[in-house]
């Protein structure tokens, strides 16, 4: 069958299966050769392909749909990805069976979850719990104690537990540091010879006495701080008050001293020597402070002075340097206009030496008579001797040097 | 939602068999597509005793396209990109090489194997390949100083 054909036919196949075969959970393992390699369960409706790769044939065809590239009439084998054009149904008959074994084995019409009561308890239990119900867990089995070997049943199991004579228990003095922990058929003759199980009433009460005296120190230290927080109140309104007083009047205060001595001279008594004699201080330091702050205003005052007559005198000196260095400056550039000068004038015969020296080259070979012609154009350096042609135009830079010179 | 089944599937068969040295769980337990895995540094390479944390994430089309592998822990190794995302080029999840039959456990162990043996000619760090290649005790110098640094 083509590919076209598979396709339509699985779009044609009727989807609504009773279960998804794909859902179930199998009892037991199966051999991984029996497995889709895309969906990895068991084959549901196994298809082949030509390399011998076999999937199922929704998986087959999710796996074309996803790989195919438009329209072509080829895919790749999803396992091993050969082109692949044609898909067989044909699967080998064992491959089925083994599948549908494996499935026959999982549902062996049974559901897991379905109640079944037990017949001991009376319990419903579901299906997939009953084996280890029907084991283990039903109140009704008995059990022994792991202490004592007493076979009981599990229901009674508990009760058992609390009075087994061979499961071990603590000192009642375990609570004080008795380390010590022995059978419960042991535990009264230990008890009688603990030194501290004969101490438990003593300890108990000194216990209780700890416990109420640790409450009576936290309502003492709770109160103790109200009563900080109240004198530093106390305290801070009074400062606040002898300064007003001191400032207000200290002439008055003769008179006040003498109506109310008996009432307000005990009170004032106690706190007064340490704020009085604060305030005198603290009115002496900012006296102090003032005056210093005075003179040192004065000193800012005088430095502000100087600094400014500096500043005018630095200016003073600066332009004069300045003038002067302008004029030394325009000395030397007079000197370096008057030396460009002369060089130019120097180099304009120089100039005309070597235009002359060139005619005489193209001249000099011809006739004695050149020089007189020669001399004619070269002008200044006519009387000058012909060979050294060229370097004759020094002597006049000469005489003109020595005419700027004067 | 086939998908679903089969990555449960796997992820069962990982927990319960983990292949050496990895191990793996679910980012969130309410999302089957995202995996953290938990690796060790194959012995004999410079990442030995070394944790990297892996990401795998799957996609909604798996098993038809393929996983896609990233470290979260850095790692000095040429097939890894060096930045934070730490993606990993492997030649089986490109999505022209990439079977519906390959697993994801072979996945894994195939990216640990790349661990031990890197493969500088498929490499996307080009200048950390060019270290495997000509300076080989230079790079797992460097790789070991890395895993000491972050993976330990």
């Amino acid at each position: 069958m083509n590919l076209q054909e598979f396709l339509a036919m699985e779009d044609n196949f009727d989807r609504d299966e009773l279960i998804d075969l794909r859902g179930l959970d199998f009892v037991s393992d199966y051999d991984s050769h029996l497995m889709c390699p895309i969906c990895h369960c068991p084959f549901v409706d196994p298809v082949r392909l030509q390399c011998d790769h076999v999937f199922c044939q929704s998986c087959l065809s999710s796996a074309i749909n996803t790989f195919r590239s438009a329209d072509s009439d080829e895919f790749p084998c999803p396992s091993c990805r050969t082109p692949t054009r044609e898909v067989s149904t044909s699967v080998p008959r064992l491959l089925i069976n083994m599948c549908d074994e494996i499935r026959d084995i999982g549902l062996d019409g049974k559901c897991m979850h379905v109640l079944r009561q037990c017949p001991r308890c009376e319990e419903d239990v579901m299906e997939q719990d009953y084996e280890e119900h029907d084991k283990e867990l039903c109140p009704v089995l008995e059990t022994s104690c792991v202490d004592c070997e007493t076979v009981v049943s599990r229901k009674a199991l508990k009760e058992h537990v609390e009075a087994c004579p061979e499961v071990i228990v603590p000192c009642a003095a375990a609570k004080h540091a008795c380390p010590v922990k022995v059978r419960r058929a042991d535990i009264a003759m230990h008890e009688q010879s603990c030194p501290l199980v004969t101490m438990i009433p003593y300890f108990e009460v000194q216990n209780t006495r700890l416990n109420s005296l640790e409450l009576s120190m936290r309502h003492l230290q709770q109160r103790n701080e109200i009563f900080e927080d109240g004198l530093a109140n106390i305290r801070s309104t009074l400062v606040e008050s002898a300064r007003i007083g001191a400032s207000a009047a200290p002439s008055g205060q003769s008179a006040n001293n003498g109506r109310d001595q008996p009432s307000t001279r005990t009170e004032t008594n106690t706190d007064d020597p340490t704020d009085i004699s604060s305030s005198v201080f603290s009115s002496n330091a900012t006296t102090y402070l003032l005056s210093l702050h005075e003179s040192l205003r004065e000193e800012v005052e005088q430095i502000k002075h100087n600094l400014t007559d500096l500043d005018a005198r630095a200016s003073m000196a600066l332009m004069n340097e300045c003038i002067r260095m302008k004029e030394d400056m325009a000395h030397t550039n007079a000197a370096v206009n008057s030396v460009r000068m002369q060089v130019q004038w120097l180099m304009n015969p120089r100039l005309h030496g070597t235009r002359t020296g060139a005619v005489r080259a193209n001249t000099g070979n011809e006739t004695p008579r050149s020089p007189m012609a020669s001399s004619s154009t070269a002008g200044s350096s006519s009387t000058t001797a012909q060979p050294l042609g060229p370097l004759r135009p020094r002597r006049p830079s000469d005489s003109g040097r020595e005419g700027t010179k004067l | 939602m086939g998908s679903q089944k089969r990555i449960a599937k796997e992820l069962t068969e990982l927990t319960e068999s983990p292949p050496a040295g990895i191990m793996v769980e679910l980012a969130d337990e309410a999302n089957l597509y995202e995996w953290k895995v938990h690796m060790e540094g194959p012995e004999k390479s410079p990442f030995h005793n070394g944790k990297f944390l892996v990401k795998l994430s799957l996609p909604t089309e798996y098993p038809f396209k393929p996983p896609t592998v990233s470290f979260a822990t850095k790692i000095y190794h040429p097939n890894v990109t060096n930045d934070d995302k730490g993606s990993m080029c492997l030649g089986m999840l490109r999505a022209d090489e990439w079977k519906p039959s390959s697993k994801i456990s072979a996945v894994l162990q195939f990216a640990r194997q790349l661990l031990a043996e890197p493969m500088p000619d498929d490499a996307v760090e080009g200048r950390i390949a060019e270290q495997y290649k000509n300076d080989r005790a230079r790079y797992e110098e460097v790789a070991r100083e890395w895993t000491r640094k972050h993976a330990c």
